[in-house]
């Protein structure tokens, strides 16, 4: 059975005038849980920024550790200090942590209530009070279904427009109503953060008067992509690996010339190439049978890598290249296999041509820690 | 009407050597000529070394140029 994929965005803006944001978010995927650490720092600007950053770092590291919730409030509260002027907690706490069998814990220490959107209803994360170490906090624990989205937002959302646009702040009920009204379970994570944030900063004109956040966390079945690109060392090998890429599960994508003519050749399908869209920088891309893409090696590789740095403007792009349509399906994938080829291309050992040509293993290792800063899952398997 | 069937390598060195432009010249034919051209592109011709490479009625012609697919194509037009 596949385990459920826990889809998270993150949507931030900072108080105005402020450049940093003192809201932080920390999120953490093991294979044991996926964790994420949200906290309001006291004020706002460079001082709240560091102390939620010391309390999520904090917590982050310890529940990757397995230290037990219950041990990781009382650290942070005990650890970090009170403010002395407004004698209140420096900073709040909110721990969300997911299993894989998507059982999913919320820990309050401060923070607005946790929303659960489930079937079009939203409703508050189940909690009941608790006391830690002598702080009250909430803690709740409930088994989590495909299509559940759990939001956790900071207090800047909550508060939004006050004493402006809606005299007491935009608040929970308002916050709950938006989301059943105006977002769908179908939505992804991003979409509903961004909507949720887009309302707030509306709400503040355009001039929060606090730090915001929101963070969602979306469980749906996960995405996977397995990318075939380079020929194996051994001819030899050239069906087993084919076999491979179309055993894997999900989306399928080859990158590299002659490892579509492999492909093609194995398969017994024809390579089309497509010359309707032409870029100047970016190889065509082609087709064969039902793989869901089909491109050029190295130099659309490493123009994915740099489409994948900037995701904003990669889900903005109306380009229909390679590299932008190659670096699109990896975003959507939450776990990439690699089948990398290990065949030298002598032709391409031509000192006239950009460096990284020569260097496919760097090209790679790049691919996967833009992969894995976006919290991809990636497998390398040299063939 | 015979077409002359003109297949562009656009594997990665043929496109550093410059396969676009052959494509272009190709594509900015007068329509007369363009319509008489079945123009595809290919992954590979495994001449990588001589590249820009194209096959032109199944016969591949290595570092060709622009000036040089044009001659290719009067000729057989002819």
């Amino acid at each position: 059975m596949n385990r459920l994929y826990p889809e998270i965005a993150v949507a931030q803006i900072s108080k105005a005038g402020e450049e940093l944001c003192g809201d932080k978010v920390e999120v953490a995927r093991t294979e044991a849980a996926t964790t994420v650490v949200i906290s309001d720092g006291l004020g706002s600007g460079v001082k709240a920024n560091i102390l939620a950053t010391l309390t999520t770092k904090i917590a982050s590291s310890l529940l990757k550790r397995n230290v037990p919730i219950t041990e990781v409030v009382p650290t942070i509260t005990e650890t970090l200090p009170v403010c002395r002027e407004r004698k209140i907690a420096y900073s709040t706490l909110q721990i969300i942590k997911l299993l894989p069998d998507c059982m999913a814990t919320v820990v309050e220490f401060d923070s607005p209530t946790t929303f659960l959107f489930r079937g079009g209803q939203v409703v508050p994360f189940p909690t009941e009070a608790r006391n830690i170490g002598g702080k009250a906090i909430r803690e709740g624990r409930l088994l989590l279904g495909e299509g559940d989205i759990i939001v956790a937002v900071s207090d800047g959302v909550i508060h939004a427009g006050i004493g402006g646009l809606l005299k007491l702040g935009w608040d929970w009920p308002g916050i709950s109503a938006e989301l059943a009204a105006h977002c769908s379970p179908s939505d992804d994570a991003e979409q509903i953060a961004e909507h949720i944030l887009g309302c707030c900063n509306g709400y503040y004109l355009g001039q929060p008067g606090d730090d915001s956040t929101v963070v969602v966390i979306k469980l749906r079945r996960p995405r996977n992509l397995t990318l075939f690109t380079g020929p194996p060392a051994n001819r030899d090998m050239d069906e087993q690996v084919v076999k491979r890429l179309m055993g894997g599960e999900g989306k399928k994508v080859i990158a590299g010339g002659t490892t579509a003519n492999i492909v093609s050749r194995v398969l017994g399908l024809p390579v089309t190439v497509d010359l309707d869209y032409q870029d100047p920088e970016i190889p065509p891309i082609a087709k064969i049978g039902n793989l869901d893409l089909v491109t050029e090696g190295v130099l659309t590789l490493t123009a994915a890598i740099g489409r994948l740095h900037d995701i904003r403007k990669l889900r903005a792009s109306t380009r229909r290249d390679g590299a932008t349509l190659l670096a699109r399906l990896l975003y959507e994938a939450d776990r990439i296999d690699i089948l990398a080829g290990t065949a030298v291309n002598p032709a391409h050992q031509n000192p006239n041509f950009p460096a990284q040509i020569n260097i496919k293993a760097q090209v790679l290792a790049n691919l996967r820690n833009a992969l894995e800063d976006l919290g991809k899952r990636v497998t390398v398997e040299w063939v | 009407m015979s077409t002359l069937r003109i297949e562009v390598c656009l594997g990665t060195s043929c496109h550093l050597m410059g396969a676009q432009d052959i494509i272009d010249a190709i594509e900015n034919l007068p329509p007369d000529k363009r319509s008489k051209i079945d123009l595809r592109g290919v992954t590979c011709l495994k001449t990588c070394r001589k590249g820009p490479n194209a096959r032109v009625n199944g016969i591949i012609l290595s570092e060709i140029t622009p000036e040089r697919i044009l001659t290719v194509i009067e000729d057989n037009l002819a």
